[in-house]
């Protein structure tokens, strides 16, 4: 029998993880903020001790947070521009639990100090494995539900996800090549520079399709629905997929400059990275013509204003990051904080604005409402949100030159100018600014949790929404 | 063959794919095809034209 409604539930419970996840992973991200400026915060005990979180909270905000939320809107999207129900439901609760299972896993074993030491890739092999099977379970009905669809089109969003999943796959799989010793410790398979590669061809990839891809196709599903009018150049979308997905793959190396990774492979690295320029603005470009002629929503509608600042982080730091590449300002910026800032305005700025954005259109819908509890809430969520990214990215661009500066200083005999502990002290103000900027992000999220605890009150949670075309057939 | 040339006919396909996926996303005849895909957002509450098309 066919059937006549979508899938909510499984959209409603990752939407909900990710409010939540938001906070953990952002929460731990300002502890460490704070650890920077007191390092005996923490008193000492190993478990919070700074090694330890860092990798909870690059695992927290990007697998746990920005996983979640990739779940519930590619579940959202795929069925509702596919006009069918998921494919192969069970498997779809199996996503929702097993992806929570992994990260409470993370949650444990990463204070623990279990550690495969790959970069985004920390978790240790019977987690991999775990990953593994989930992510072959989300493949299936992701894909599943596209075979099964009712439309004549695959809706550009759909390709992005699509592209996302792939790629992951791959990425995973071949970075968690590991030896297994025992049950909570493995060695990588690969060796010297050849691990150094491929840990940042996976790493940069992460970014490039967990971090970009993926909420691209967010971005071209909810920016048309809230600004209420079709993308602007559908034609354009297509080209931004094809010849983002055709350079992403090759710009990982930009991670290797000055190190024994071939010279020939850092260039190329470098001119790919340049090249991403092209497609990443052309994207952008297109999200914000698609507000044209209906720029007055922006001075009303925080939504819009979240998803708009959203694509401007994201034209900012898809600029930011070639110029990066380039190894002659590599050679400065590279291992300062100002890479931490570039990573900021992408993962706050873009990442997390876009999701706030689309959450905010998506959780009323899910509990059967027009909108959120409080429109005031949303606007001063971004208003928090907005200037606590710019706080923290500011802070950290003046403190990485600042540092790139201090390390190279020489004096005539060519011995360095400033010790380590020199820098390091000079960095303190701009810790500090970090850790406001970075505060009142997280403050902006407790916000949102309020907004929507108080609109799940007040709706009732739609597990099975009616397909209009089902119903007119 | 050396590396020269195997990166010379790397670019060289690029670049042709690259016109290629340019080409078929503006031909005229895929014009219409690419903004009825544009609308499937907001196809929702009337039911698309191309309904039956797949089955």
């Amino acid at each position: 029998m066919e059937a006549t409604t979508y899938n909510y539930k499984v959209v409603r419970q990752f939407a909900i993880m990710t409010v939540v996840w938001g906070i953990v992973g952002m929460l731990v991200g300002v502890i460490l903020a704070a650890q920077l400026i007191w390092p005996d915060l923490t008193f000492g005990i190993e478990y919070l001790s700074y090694g330890r979180l860092r990798p909870l909270h690059t695992n927290a905000v990007i697998f746990a947070f920005g996983g979640s939320a990739m779940f519930a809107v590619s579940y959202y999207i795929v069925q509702r521009t596919c006009q069918v129900r998921l494919w192969a439901e069970k498997l779809a609760a199996f996503t929702f639990w097993g992806w929570t299972l992994v990260i409470v896993l993370a949650a444990i074993t990463l204070p623990m100090g279990y550690t495969s030491s790959k970069e985004y890739a920390e978790l240790e092999w019977p987690i991999d494995l775990l990953i593994t099977v989930v992510w072959v379970a989300y493949a299936l009905v992701f894909f599943g539900t596209i075979i099964k669809r009712k439309t004549k089109h695959i809706y550009v969003s759909n390709w992005f996800f699509g592209a996302y999943i792939l790629v992951i796959a791959i990425l995973h799989i071949v970075n968690s090549m590991e030896l297994p010793v025992t049950l909570t410790k493995s060695y990588s398979m690969y060796a010297g520079v050849q691990d150094a590669m491929i840990q940042w061809w996976y790493g940069h990839n992460a970014v490039g399709f967990f971090l970009t891809t993926a909420f691209l196709g967010m971005m071209y599903y909810f920016i048309p629905k809230q600004a209420g009018r079709p993308i602007y150049s559908y034609r354009l979308s297509v080209v931004h997929f094809w010849s983002l997905n055709f350079i992403y793959m090759w710009a990982g190396p930009h991670h290797l400059q000055y190190t024994a990774l071939p010279d020939w492979a850092q260039s190329l690295g470098m001119v790919f990275s340049l090249m991403l320029l092209a497609p990443s603005w052309g994207g952008m470009m297109n999200g914000i013509m698609t507000l044209s002629g209906a720029w007055h929503k922006l001075r009303t509608d925080p939504i819009l204003k979240f998803m708009v600042t959203a694509l401007s982080f994201y034209g900012m730091s898809t600029f930011e990051g070639p110029m990066m590449s380039i190894k002659t300002v590599n050679a400065l910026s590279h291992y300062t904080e100002w890479t931490i800032g570039h990573v900021h305005s992408g993962a706050l700025g873009w990442v997390a604005m876009i999701t706030i954005g689309s959450m905010y259109y998506l959780i009323p819908r899910l509990f059967g409402r027009e909108s959120m509890f409080s429109t005031k809430l949303i606007e001063w969520h971004f208003w928090l949100s907005t200037i606590g990214v710019v706080l923290y990215i500011a802070a950290l661009w003046i403190a990485g030159v600042t540092q790139g500066l201090m390390w190279r200083a020489a004096n005539a005999d060519g011995t360095l100018t400033y010790s380590f502990a020199q820098v390091v002290n000079t960095m303190y103000p701009f810790y500090g600014i970090r850790l406001v900027g970075g505060a009142m992000f997280f403050s902006g999220m407790l916000i949102m949790a309020y907004n929507v605890w108080q609109t799940t009150r007040l709706g009732r949670a739609v597990n099975d929404a009616a397909i209009p075309q089902a119903v007119h057939a | 063959m050396d590396s020269g040339l195997i990166s010379g006919i790397v670019t060289a396909i690029f670049i042709v794919v690259f016109i290629g996926i340019v080409w078929w996303a503006y031909s005229r005849g895929n014009k219409q095809a690419f903004e009825d895909a544009g609308r499937l957002p907001f196809e929702e509450d009337n039911a698309p034209n191309s309904e039956g098309d797949k089955k």
